[in-house]
C-alpha cells in the first residue's frame, strides 16, 4: 500500500500572500469577511493608500465552500449580529428555535427532564444548515473581491526560520503509486505573512504545527466526540420546524459519554444525530451502529416511521474545552474554530464560537498587517483578545465540564451539578484529562466491564428502511473522490495492525471509521492472518481514525482537493 | 485557431434530486459541476490552442449559478466567456438553445466549435449538429481525435462495436466530443487568479429572444420510472437450473 | 387519409442493421393503435438486398433512395436525399434507431425540415390522440414523457433494445426505386476500421458477466469469463474485485465505476451493495446467482437463483455452448 507523501525534486510555484486562511467553514468564512470589512473601512478614511485585497486567500479542500460542512446545527445569533447585523434577511435559516426539550432514554422508554436544562435551552437561537449557511457566507465573500480557491487543501505547514512562513497546497494528478500523471500539477508554496488554521476539528496542519512546536505541552490534550448523522424527511405533521430535542442514556451504558439531537428543519425536514464520545471503553464501540440503535427506540422510530433518509455524514468535535486549547498565535500563525476547540460542550455548540474567533483573528491578522510585525508578540494578542472578549465568559464556566464525565455517566452528572455551583471550579480550577483512545480497553481486559451493549457494538446491519448498514448510510453521503491516488490516511506501520492491533483491540478501526475506509482483509497464503485493507475514496474526512487509533500511527492527511463527501442540506 | 467551446453546468452526478411541485423538472436546489463531456471538449481546445496558437473561447446559457462553468474554464486557460445568463434558458428546448448560441456570437468568427458529444442531465446529444446546421457548417460527432492539415482538419469519429473511421473535413466545422479521449488538466492557482480579469461578456435573454422560436419539444411529465418486477426464482441442481436459464435466454430474453 | 410514419432503416456497406427491426416493430405497434400507416425507407448505393429484405416485413411500402454518392455515409449526403425525400412523401412521423450515425444526421435532418428530433427514446405513449415519447433523464434517474409541438414532420428516434426486432410482423410490400436528391458534401470519409480495443466501453455491451467478492478468488474469475465468452459478452466486476486488482479499474462496473443497462446482466456472487446497483439497475433483464437468499440484489433481479455459482455457473457455460454452435 502507498501512502501519500511529498514527492522529492519537484519545483513548487511561488505565490506571495498577505494573509492565508486555510479552511472555508464557519471560522475562516467569519475570518475573511471581518477582514474585508476593516479593510474596506480603512481605505474609506484612508483614500490616497488603500490596501489591497489581492493577496489574501482562502483555501478550501472541498469542490465548493460549505461542501465538506456537517453539525447540527443550532446558532447561537450573538457573534453573526456582530458581523453582518442584517444577516437574518438573507441568510439560509431553517427555522427559529420554538421549542426545546430534553430526554432521558431508556431501552424502551423516554423521560422527558421536567425543565431544560439552563446551557441547553435555546431560546433565541436558530436551527440551520451548516452547509447552506457555509455556502452563503462563502457568497459574501466572491462579492468583497478575496480569492478562495475551492478544490485546494493546504497540504504542509512551511517553516522558515522558526516562523510559520505560509502554506503549500496539494500537489494534483498524482497516481495511486504516489507517482506523477501526465496532468501533475505541483502544489503551490503561498508565502504568507500571516497564516490562520481554520481547518475544523483535528485539523491536519494545526496538527503538524502542535508537533513541530510542541504546543500542548502544558494543555490537556484535547478530546472529541464524533457525530453520525442523518437528514431525513417525514410525513407533515411529525416534527415542527425549530422544534429542539436533546436525548441521553439509550443506546449508551453508563460507560460512553454522548447523546443525540433532533432538530426540525423547514419542509418536514429532520436533523438528528448522535455523537459518541472518543474515549468509550470497547473496541467494538461502532458510531454508526450507535445512530441506528438510538432510531430503533420507539421515541425515535415513530418520529421517523415512512419518512425517507436523505443524506448521511460524520465530523469529530473537539470537547476538550479551555484547559486544552492551544496557545492561540504566535510566529506567522493563528488558529481559529474548531482546530483550537472553540466548542462549548455543555452547550454543545461552537458554531458562534468559532465565528467570533474568525472576527477576533481578522482584527489580529489587520493590526500586524498595519504595523507590519506577524512575529508571536504581535499575533499572540489574538489570545489576549479572546480572553477578553465574551468567548472567555463562555468557555470558562466550563472549562471542566467535560472531564467531569471521565468517569462515567453518573459521576459526570454530579459533577455537573457541582461545577454549575462553583462557576466552573469544583474540586480544582483544572480538571486533568487523558485523550480519549488511551481509554480503549484491549480486548481481554473487556471481561469486567457491563454488558448489555450489544447495541453499540460490531457492524449494523440495517433493515434497509429505519436503520442501514454502514455502506448503504456512505452511499448517501455523496462522497467522491479522485480514484487513482495514493492513500491519504498514513498509517506509520501496517505490521502493528496484523500483529499486535489485531491481538490486542480486534482492529476497531473497522468500526469507528463511520465509512468504510478501514477492512481487514485475509492475508493471501498465510492462513489465519489478517492485513489491513484500505477504501480511501470512501472517507468523510471526518478524522475519527487520526484521534481514536490507539497506537496513534494512523496520519489523516488531506487527499487530493475537491474530493470528499457531499454535505447538501447538511 | 479560433474555437468556441460549448459548455453546459448539470446537477452533480449523486446529487438527491426531487421533482419540483408541477413535476416537469427537478428542484434546483442541489449542487452542480460542468457536464463532464463538455469538460473534455475545453481540454481538446486548449490543447489544439497549444499546438496551433489561436484562441479558445467558452460560452454557456443558464442562471447566474453556470458561470462557475465558465470561471473554471478561464482558470484552466480559455482566453474569453460569454455568458448567455437567465433562468429562461434552462426552459428552451436543444434548436432554441442552439439558436441562442448562434445569434450570441454573429459578430464572431470561429474556426471550430466543440460541444461535448451530449449532456448528462437530459442527454439528446443534439446541440451541436444543430447548431452546425443554423450555421450552415461542416459538423462531425463523437469525435475521438483530431488534427489540424492544410486546408481543413482530420477527425477520427467513434462507430460502434469497436470500429472508428477518419473524415477529412473543412474549417469552418463543428464537432461533438467523445468523453474520455485525453486526460483533464487541473486549474492551477495561478490560472484562477488570472481568470478574474478575463473578459467575461454576459448577454441577456432580451438580445437574443429575437431569434428564438416556440419550443417543439416540451416535457409534459417528469417522474421515477417504476419497474414493475416480479422475481422469478429458479429452483433445482445445477444442471437443472443451468437447463432453464438457458431455455429462458433463448426462447424469453433472446440473447441467444 | 391515415398519418404515415416512416421508419429509416440503417444499413452498412449494403448490410442490414438488424437494430432497424426493433424501429419497424415499434412503428407498427404504434401504427395499430393509431390507425396509421407504416412505410419503410432506405439510403445508399446498391441496397435492392437491403430494400427486399425489408419488404418481406408488414410495411405499405419500402423505398430505396439511391445515389452513387450515398455509398458513404456523410451527413451532407443523407440529409439531402432525406430531406428532398420527406418534403416529397410528407410523413406525420418519421422513426429511426439511435444509432452513432442517427445521431449524427438525425438532428440536422428535423432542423433542415423546421422539425425536432426526440433522440433516445426508450418507447412511446398514444392515448387519446396524443402521443408522447418517453426519455431517460439524468442517466436513468427520472423517466420524462415528451410531447412535440406542431404538425409534423415529428422525428423520433429510439434506443436500442426499446422494442423486439422478433416481433416484427411479416408481410409483402413494393419497392419503389427513388433517385436521391444530392447536394455539395463537405466531409470526406475514409473507410472504417477495427481497432485493437483500446479501452473497454461496457456501456456498449449487450451482455455483460459481473462477479461480486463471491467469486472468492482471483483465478476463479475464469470461470466467468468463460461463461462471457460462450454468451458473446463482456466481463465485469464490483469495485471489490477492481480494487484488489483482479480485473481492471475499466471493468468496475458501479458509482465509482460505469453505469450500463445491458440487454442482459449476470451478476455472479455479488451482494447487491446501493453501490453497485445504482450503476447496473438500468439493466433490462437481471439474473442473479448467490448463496445467500437475503442479499440485496434479489430484489432487484428479474431472475433469482440462490446456489453455488462455482456449480451453477460452469453448467451454464455447458448448456449455452449446445446452443450456440
Amino acid at each position: 500500500m502507498i501512502f501519500r507523501t511529498p514527492l522529492e525534486g519537484i519545483e513548487h510555484p511561488e505565490m506571495e500572500a498577505d494573509v492565508v486562511i486555510v479552511g472555508g467553514g464557519p471560522a475562516g468564512m467569519a475570518c475573511a469577511l471581518r477582514l474585508s470589512q476593516l479593510i474596506d473601512a480603512h481605505n474609506a478614511e484612508h483614500p490616497d493608500a488603500p490596501l489591497s485585497k489581492e493577496n489574501i486567500y482562502v483555501l478550501e479542500k472541498g469542490r465548493e465552500i460549505g461542501q465538506h460542512c456537517l453539525s447540527g446545527a443550532l446558532l447561537d445569533p450573538r457573534s453573526m449580529n456582530e458581523l453582518l447585523p442584517d444577516w437574518k434577511k438573507e441568510a439560509p435559516i431553517e427555522a427559529e428555535v420554538e421549542s426545546d426539550s430534553v430526554y432521558f432514554l431508556t431501552k424502551k422508554s423516554a423521560f422527558k427532564a421536567p425543565i431544560t436544562p439552563p446551557p441547553m435551552q435555546d431560546h433565541g437561537n436558530y436551527v440551520i444548515s451548516i452547509n447552506r449557511f457555509t455556502k452563503w457566507l462563502g457568497s459574501k465573500i466572491e462579492e468583497t473581491g478575496i480569492t478562495i480557491f475551492s478544490g485546494f487543501a493546504g497540504s504542509e505547514l512551511l517553516f522558515e526560520d522558526g516562523r510559520v512562513a505560509g502554506v503549500r497546497t496539494d500537489d494534483k494528478g498524482v497516481d495511486k503509486t504516489n507517482q506523477p500523471k501526465g496532468n501533475f500539477e505541483p502544489g503551490y508554496d503561498l508565502k504568507s505573512k500571516i497564516t490562520i488554521l481554520a481547518e475544523g476539528s483535528r485539523g491536519s496542519l494545526t496538527k503538524q504545527l502542535a508537533g513541530t512546536l510542541n504546543l500542548f505541552k502544558d494543555r490537556n490534550p484535547m478530546t472529541y466526540g464524533v457525530g453520525v448523522k442523518e437528514l431525513w424527511e417525514v410525513p407533515a405533521g411529525r416534527i415542527k420546524p425549530g422544534e429542539v430535542i436533546y436525548t441521553m442514556g439509550y443506546p449508551l451504558t453508563t460507560k460512553e459519554y454522548g447523546g443525540a439531537w433532533i432538530y426540525g428543519g423547514k419542509e418536514n425536514t429532520v436533523s438528528l444525530g448522535f455523537v459518541t464520545g472518543l474515549d468509550y471503553p470497547d473496541p467494538r464501540t461502532d458510531p454508526q451502529h450507535v445512530l441506528q440503535s438510538f432510531k430503533q427506540h420507539p421515541f425515535v422510530a415513530k418520529l421517523l416511521d415512512g419518512g425517507k433518509m436523505v443524506r448521511y455524514g460524520a465530523k469529530t468535535m473537539p470537547y476538550g474545552g479551555w484547559w486544552s486549547m492551544p496557545p492561540l498565535g504566535g510566529n506567522g500563525w493563528m488558529i481559529v474554530g474548531d482546530s483550537a476547540g472553540f466548542l462549548n460542550s455543555q452547550r454543545l455548540k461552537g458554531i458562534h464560537l468559532a465565528i467570533k474567533s474568525g472576527m477576533l483573528a481578522a482584527e489580529t491578522a489587520f493590526e500586524a498587517w498595519m504595523s507590519g510585525d506577524s512575529s508571536a508578540k504581535q499575533l499572540g494578542t489574538f489570545q489576549k483578545k479572546v480572553e477578553d472578549s465574551w468567548i472567555r465568559e463562555e468557555l470558562y464556566p466550563v472549562r471542566n465540564f467535560h472531564q467531569g464525565f471521565e468517569h462515567g455517566f453518573l459521576s459526570g452528572m454530579l459533577n455537573t451539578g457541582l461545577l454549575m455551583a462553583t462557576g466552573g471550579y469544583g474540586i480544582r480550577d483544572r480538571y486533568p484529562a487523558h485523550a480519549g483512545h488511551e481509554r480503549m480497553l484491549p480486548v481481554w481486559d473487556l471481561m469486567g466491564h457491563p454488558g448489555g451493549r450489544s447495541q453499540l457494538l460490531g457492524w449494523s446491519k440495517g433493515d434497509g428502511k429505519l436503520t442501514f448498514d454502514k455502506l448503504t448510510d456512505l452511499y448517501h453521503s455523496g462522497t467522491r473522490h479522485e480514484e487513482d491516488q495514493p492513500a491519504h490516511l498514513i498509517i506509520k506501520d501496517t505490521d502493528i495492525c496484523s500483529n499486535r492491533c489485531a491481538k490486542e483491540y480486534g482492529n476497531p478501526c473497522q468500526f469507528f471509521c463511520p465509512a468504510n475506509v478501514y477492512e481487514m482483509e485475509d492475508c493471501p497464503g498465510e492462513a489465519g492472518k489478517k492485513r489491513i485493507h484500505l477504501n480511501p475514496s470512501n472517507c468523510v474526512h471526518c478524522k475519527t481514525c487520526d484521534i481514536m487509533d490507539p497506537y496513534q500511527i494512523i496520519t489523516w492527511v488531506p487527499p487530493e482537493g475537491g474530493g470528499g463527501p457531499s454535505y447538501d442540506g447538511m | 485557431m479560433k474555437i468556441l467551446v460549448c459548455m453546459k453546468q448539470v446537477p452533480q452526478k449523486d446529487a438527491p434530486l426531487k421533482l419540483n411541485e408541477s413535476a416537469t423538472w427537478i428542484r434546483e436546489d442541489v449542487g452542480y459541476e460542468v457536464n463532464e463531456p463538455d469538460a473534455y471538449a475545453l481540454e481538446e481546445a486548449l490543447r489544439q490552442k497549444e499546438k496551433n496558437g489561436g484562441e479558445v473561447v467558452v460560452i454557456t446559457a443558464g442562471p447566474a449559478r453556470a458561470q462557475q462553468v465558465l470561471r473554471e474554464a478561464l482558470a484552466k486557460g480559455a482566453d474569453r466567456a460569454i455568458h448567455l445568463e437567465d433562468d429562461r434558458f434552462t426552459t428552451l428546448d436543444a434548436f432554441n438553445v442552439a439558436r441562442a448560441v448562434a445569434e450570441a456570437i454573429k459578430d464572431e468568427s470561429f474556426d471550430l466549435i466543440f460541444t461535448g458529444l451530449q449532456s448528462d442531465d437530459f442527454g439528446y446529444a443534439q446541440t451541436g449538429v444543430l447548431l452546425a446546421q443554423l450555421l450552415g457548417w461542416a459538423h462531425a460527432t463523437i469525435i475521438m481525435h483530431l488534427e489540424t492539415k492544410d486546408g481543413g482538419i482530420r477527425v477520427k469519429r467513434e462507430l460502434e462495436s469497436g470500429f472508428f473511421q477518419y473524415v477529412d473535413m473543412p474549417v469552418p466545422s463543428v464537432l461533438t466530443i467523445q468523453s474520455g479521449i485525453n486526460k483533464l488538466r487541473y486549474a492551477t492557482l495561478i490560472g484562477i487568479k488570472q481568470a478574474k480579469n478575463k473578459p467575461l461578456r454576459k448577454v441577456s435573454f432580451d438580445e437574443v429572444s429575437g431569434a428564438l422560436k416556440p419550443n417543439q419539444l416540451a416535457i409534459e411529465k417528469l417522474y421515477i420510472p417504476q419497474k414493475t418486477k416480479k422475481t422469478e426464482v429458479i429452483q433445482g441442481s445445477p444442471q437443472e437450473v443451468a437447463k432453464k436459464l438457458v431455455a429462458k435466454l433463448r426462447d424469453e430474453l433472446r440473447v441467444l | 387519409m391515415a398519418e404515415t410514419i416512416l421508419v429509416l432503416v440503417e444499413q452498412r456497406e449494403g448490410k442490414l442493421n438488424r437494430v432497424s427491426f426493433e424501429t419497424l416493430a415499434g412503428a407498427q405497434a404504434l401504427a395499430k393503435q393509431a390507425g396509421w400507416t407504416v412505410e419503410a425507407a432506405v439510403v445508399g448505393n446498391n441496397i435492392a438486398s437491403v430494400a427486399a429484405e425489408i419488404a418481406k416485413t408488414a410495411v405499405a411500402k419500402v423505398y430505396a433512395i439511391e445515389d452513387k454518392a450515398l455509398e458513404q455515409y456523410t451527413p451532407d449526403g443523407f440529409v439531402a436525399a432525406l430531406k428532398a425525400f420527406i418534403e416529397g412523401r410528407k410523413p406525420k412521423l418519421v422513426l429511426l434507431p439511435h444509432t452513432y450515425q442517427v445521431r449524427d444526421f438525425a438532428p440536422k435532418l428535423a432542423a433542415s425540415l423546421g422539425a425536432v428530433l426526440v433522440s433516445d427514446a426508450v418507447g412511446y405513449k398514444y392515448e387519446g390522440g396524443k402521443l408522447l415519447f418517453t426519455r431517460q433523464m439524468f442517466q436513468g434517474k427520472f423517466a420524462a414523457d415528451v410531447s412535440l409541438a406542431g404538425e409534423g414532420p415529428w422525428f423520433a428516434s429510439f434506443q436500442t433494445g426499446a422494442f423486439r426486432g422478433d416481433q416484427v410482423e411479416g408481410g409483402e410490400a413494393a419497392v419503389e426505386q427513388v433517385s436521391a436528391a444530392t447536394g455539395e458534401i463537405r466531409t470526406k470519409p475514409e473507410a472504417p476500421f477495427q481497432e485493437a480495443k483500446q479501452a473497454v466501453d461496457l456501456s456498449q455491451a449487450t451482455i455483460i458477466v459481473s462477479v461480486g467478492r463471491g467469486i472468492k478468488e482471483q483465478k476463479n474469475i475464469e470461470i466467468a469469463k468463460a461463461l462471457a465468452d460462450a454468451l458473446g459478452g463482456e466481463i465485469a466486476a464490483s469495485r471489490p474485485i477492481c480494487d484488489a486488482g483482479w480485473l481492471p479499474m475499466e471493468r468496475q462496473v458501479g458509482s465509482s465505476g460505469q453505469t450500463v443497462s445491458p440487454k442482459l446482466y449476470l451478476a455472479l456472487g455479488i451482494s447487491g451493495a446501493i453501490q453497485h446497483i445504482v450503476g447496473m439497475k438500468g439493466s433490462r433483464n437481471i439474473i442473479a446467482i448467490n448463496k445467500d437468499s437475503e442479499a440485496p440484489i434479489f430484489e432487484i433481479a428479474d431472475v433469482a437463483v440462490v446456489g453455488n455459482l462455482f456449480e451453477i455457473v460452469p453448467a451454464l457455460t455447458e448448456e449455452v455452448k449446445k446452443v450456440r454452435v
